[in-house]
């Protein structure tokens, strides 16, 4: 009996804050998680993944202007004749009617007038 | 003692006026009817601004995946089956490096063009009519040199063709005919 009340009095010893090793494992994870995703935010930032990111607020509307189809290659592997060239060609024209327009990012978007802010 | 107060005092306001100069580089000429103009017209601006940043994303995600088929699904393919068949195609490895580089750039000047942006639409412009005005021309010049990455592009894919025909015509239609 007199055991059990002395191993009782043990588990109320008093620690100090600094010393528990619950509260260092719970900050000590919580500072290596938050590190963690700075690293992943900074990476995502740089790498340009941003750019190609249609899931970010506001951009729902132009999810579905995403283009989802998939591109025909050519064989990398095979004769080279005529013919092959021929194919290659018509394939290469075809694949690069999907960015013909060289308008794209045109200048005269962002024109003073077009945004109302000329001089008067 | 106070002679350094005051070599501190003209030091900070050298400081001061330093990194002010080149913020309102352009804005500095500005009148105040155009200011007035610009805080009455911006939140307009700025609804403007905000479509074209959206619609841009799309249109820059589709062109760079294209763009990378073309140059790995068929450029590189094309290329590796002539080297594998012993034919001299230095001429288009050089124009499908060239577009690949272009294609990094085009990357890079439309990271910076959609930072730029990005920063752009959440400007309060009615707090800060000139420094909206000079951030729309320095989003308006990035614009210009993402469209300059875009033509570049297509000289190399026209460019790419020609050299295709070029190739056709000196090895296979002599033999193929």
């Amino acid at each position: 009996m007199d055991n059990i009340s002395g191993s009782h009095d043990e588990l109320h010893v008093h620690v100090p804050w600094y010393q528990q090793r619950l509260l260092w494992l719970v900050s000590g994870s919580v500072a290596i998680a938050f590190c963690l995703v700075l690293v992943a935010m900074a990476l995502y930032a740089s790498s340009g993944s941003a750019q190609l990111d249609i899931s970010r607020p506001g951009y729902k509307s132009v999810q579905d202007k995403v283009d989802s189809t998939s591109f025909e290659s050519f064989p990398a592997t095979g004769d080279v004749n005529k013919k092959a060239i021929d194919d290659f060609l018509e394939l290469y024209d075809k694949q690069t009617k999907r960015v013909n327009s060289t308008d794209a990012f045109s200048g005269s978007a962002l024109t003073d007038a077009a945004l109302g802010i000329a001089a008067p | 003692m106070k002679s350094i107060v005051t070599s501190f005092v003209v030091f900070m306001a050298f400081v001061v006026f330093a990194l002010n100069v080149p913020v309102h580089a352009q804005g500095s000429g500005m009148t105040d009817a155009h200011i007035a103009s610009i805080k009455t017209n911006c939140p307009l601006a700025l609804g403007t601004l905000g479509r074209i940043h959206v619609n841009d994303a799309p249109q820059f995600i589709n062109s760079n995946q294209t763009y990378f088929s073309i140059g790995d699904k068929l450029m590189a393919h094309l290329n590796s089956r002539l080297t594998l068949n012993k034919y001299d195609a230095s001429m288009l490895v050089k124009t499908a490096s060239d577009f690949n580089n272009a294609l990094s750039n085009y990357r890079s000047v439309y990271k910076s063009y959609e930072e730029m942006m990005s920063q752009l639409v959440r400007m309060d412009c009615q707090r800060a009519p000139v420094t909206f005005y000079d951030n729309v021309a320095a989003a308006r010049e990035q614009r210009t040199e993402v469209h300059d990455a875009v033509v570049r592009l297509h000289e190399l894919l026209k460019q790419y063709r020609d050299d295709v025909k070029t190739f056709r015509a000196e090895n296979l239609e002599a033999t193929n005919g």
